[in-house]
């Protein structure tokens, strides 16, 4: 049996209700994405780019479309011999079976599967992240503290400190206290949500964690603690490229606009960040004669006949003649019909908008899905 | 069991195709946006479940290569047959119409044991969309020898090519190669194996020729049958052909009939960002791919993969290929680029829908 030095687990069980209509019939990790891509292929590109080549992805939510759309992992370069994409939803024992209670339940029915791979250390993540990171660095960095765990940190501004988990650090930037939003923050470096463990400290954690009955068996609330209790050797990592929470309405539309900006922080343009998809396989887009398409992205697939300012359209998207598009984000599949105007508005997988129809607008980003709607402040 | 199996040649460079193809094999000449010709051939045949495919290549096929890999885009990476990368013979056609050479399908004899009761042929540059699986089962009905893809041509108009006729039962009773004639050859049909093995043997000194000169040969002797298809073909008849067909993609129902979602057209997959398109940029009647970034004005014209089109600049019933940077102020008007042109500022060419202008690969102009 070949070691694997580092194997990532990613957490894509979760429902994320925040996104409400987006994630009706998905799983969060699934939901489409600046345009081509679902919001799991940023951190299996990271992943990927960084040379680690197991990645466990566990499962709970509506796992239909992601399971379809991973694969075998090809996309990604994942379908390795040993090692590549794995799906790992709850499954049944002969004592019954359970659902993942929470994200270190999650990992703990796992253990067998990371030990096949006898790991020195296991990279944690979650699928509702843009960012781009090297893991390596933060891997060498780990080693070079020999800590026990290692968790990502980006500095947020100090008012906004109290909606995050915040570490607090000594000078040697070992944590001394973790707090999830807490009201009087004494730090500001919110956790990324990106752990990197020492495997035989988690495997210990996560085994006496599932005696301890009042647990919720989650990261955050009760192993991190734990190890804190325990004065293990806890770091913080400080993450200076660009990062964005896109597990909201608000920061998903937003995070996407910015894309349009050519001087975004985020450029997909950019060709040394190589992000991989699966939603390769249309064919070029066409603009119409009577078509207008400004500062836009456009993905494959597209038809344009109508006008189409400040959006983003995903792959196989149709705006049908006198159509005005603006402001908006058209997920793949989706249609908008003839003469109809859509502004502001999130418009979910393959819906359709009737024709003469009119959606959003107002100072409110309005979601449109499969028979239904809702509006969210911006 | 698949009693099929597929053979796409490629030994062979279209006429009139300029630098665009002595670049290249024909079957790697770009298209559409994102495709090479032999897409649509390995297309169809995964479309119409052929699942072991052998590719004769020309004897330059490092982009053949470099586009086919493993064949794991068109699912062709498999166990059970797959693709197979049969050597083509040294000299392979050149800029006449054959495109089944004989010798090429002796030297890869062993192929055509390997399993199947009948092998199904195109040509690397046939661009259409074709479900084979009726024209198959026809073939197996009928019990015919050979079954012919071939199309109505305008006995008017001239086209090089092979012409077939008909008897009144539907037996084909010639196989002619001219540059006018009722019935067209589409370069694609469906030969029992066992025939083909015993042509190879009977015919063994004939390795020079085109195989359906052989057949038209021993007409006959063999029972042949024809199988009409209906459907759009891009013609690739020499560049001005090419530039036609490319600008026939703008019509709604040649992409809807060639571009049909429930038989893609499959690919090399380069993971390219979506297309951008600036506050400034006028892009009308287009097919623009992804990894665009659009600042200038685009009218009726094919905008292949990650090409920049600086502000200012007018690209006007062009082929621009992947990669090509065209500056500010440029004009274009029936220019073909092919991959990694640089058209420096304020430099404006023009060529005619008849005899566009070409500019060679990595050029810069």
């Amino acid at each position: 049996m070949r070691k694997k030095e580092c194997v990532a687990m990613l957490l894509a069980g979760g429902q994320g209700s925040r996104l409400g209509v987006l994630t009706e019939k998905i799983a969060k990790p699934a939901v489409s994405f600046g345009g081509k891509y679902r919001m799991i292929d940023f951190s299996l590109s990271n992943c990927v780019n960084s040379g680690i080549d197991t990645v466990g992805v566990l499962i709970q939510y509506k796992p239909t479309l992601l399971n379809r759309y991973l694969g075998t992992g090809a996309a990604w370069d994942l379908d390795a011999a040993w090692g590549g994409v794995h799906i790992l939803p709850p499954y049944a024992t002969q004592t019954g079976g359970e659902w993942y209670e929470g994200t270190a339940d999650a990992i703990y029915h796992n253990i067998d599967f990371i030990d096949e791979y006898d790991p020195e250390y296991v990279l944690i993540l979650s699928g509702d992240h843009l960012y781009q990171m090297d893991y390596n660095l933060m891997l060498d960095y780990h080693k070079l503290m020999n800590a026990d765990l290692t968790v990502a940190v980006k500095t947020v501004p100090w008012e906004e400190a109290s909606r995050f988990g915040i570490m607090s650090v000594d000078d040697e930037m070992r944590i001394t206290r973790f707090s999830e939003k807490p009201k009087e923050p004494d730090s500001n470096l919110a956790s990324m949500g990106i752990y990197i463990f020492t495997w035989k400290t988690l495997r210990a954690a996560l085994l006496a964690d599932h005696e301890d009955a009042g647990s919720e068996k989650d990261f955050g609330k009760n192993i991190i603690p734990t190890l804190l209790g325990q004065k293990r050797a806890l770091y913080a990592y400080v993450f200076s490229g660009y990062w964005k929470d896109v597990g909201t309405i608000p920061s998903y539309y937003s995070t996407q606009m910015e894309l349009l900006d050519p001087k975004a922080e985020f450029r997909l343009m950019d060709t040394r960040m190589h992000i991989l998809s699966n939603l390769n396989e249309a064919p070029s887009s066409f603009i119409g004669e009577d078509a207008e398409v400004s500062h836009s992205m456009v993905c494959n697939g597209c038809e344009i006949y109508g006008t189409v300012v400040n959006s983003i359209l995903s792959p196989g998207v149709t705006v049908e003649k006198g159509a005005v598009v603006r402001d908006s984000i058209l997920l793949p599949d989706s249609t908008v019909g003839e003469g109809a105007v859509v502004e502001k508005t999130i418009l979910n997988e393959r819906s359709a908008i009737a024709p003469g129809a009119k959606f959003g607008g107002r100072n409110v980003i309005t979601v449109v899905g499969d028979g239904s709607t809702m509006e969210v402040e911006a | 069991m698949n009693r099929t199996i597929g053979l796409i040649t490629a030994n062979y460079s279209l006429a009139g195709f300029g630098t665009v193809g002595e670049e290249r094999p024909s079957a790697s000449i770009p298209f559409g946006g994102r495709y090479r010709l032999m897409d649509f051939a390995l297309s169809n045949m995964v479309n119409s479940r052929i699942q072991t495919v052998g590719m004769i290549t020309p004897y330059r096929y490092r982009s053949i290569i470099d586009h086919i890999g493993a064949g794991k885009e068109w699912d062709l990476d498999r166990k059970d047959g797959g693709l197979y990368i049969l050597p083509g013979t040294i000299y392979g056609f050149r800029e006449n119409d054959g495109h089944f050479l004989f010798r090429d399908f002796q030297q890869n004899r062993r192929y055509f044991q390997i399993s199947g009761d009948y092998v199904l042929a195109s040509s690397g540059t046939l661009v259409a969309s074709i479900d084979y699986q009726p024209m198959i089962a026809r073939h197996e009905f009928t019990g015919r020898g050979v079954t012919l893809l071939y199309r109505r041509a305008d006995p008017e108009a001239r086209k090089k090519g092979y012409y077939l006729t008909f008897d009144d039962k539907g037996r084909v009773t010639s196989i002619r190669h001219d540059d006018r004639g009722e019935y067209l050859f589409l370069d694609s049909f469906i030969m029992n194996k066992a025939l083909l093995l015993r042509l190879m043997s009977d015919y063994g000194n004939l390795g020079q020729m085109d195989l359906m000169d052989i057949l038209g040969m021993i007409v006959d002797d063999i029972a042949m049958e024809g199988y009409f298809f209906d459907g759009y073909v891009a013609e690739m008849d020499g560049i001005s052909g090419y530039l036609r067909s490319s600008l026939e993609l703008m019509d709604r129902s040649v992409r809807r009939e060639l571009f049909d979602p429930d038989r893609k057209i499959l690919t090399k997959i380069h993971d390219t960002p979506p297309a951008m398109y600036t506050a400034d940029s006028r892009v009308r009647s287009s097919l623009v791919a992804a990894g665009c970034y659009v600042e200038g004005a685009v009218e009726n014209s094919i905008v292949f993969r990650s090409v920049r089109i600086e502000k200012g600049a007018v690209v006007k019933n062009c082929v621009i290929m992947d990669k090509c940077v065209i500056k500010s102020g440029v004009h274009l008007e029936n220019v073909i680029c092919d991959r990694s042109v640089t058209v420096s500022p304020n430099t404006s060419i023009q060529g005619t829908p008849e005899s566009p202008c070409v500019l060679p690969k990595g050029g810069v102009v």
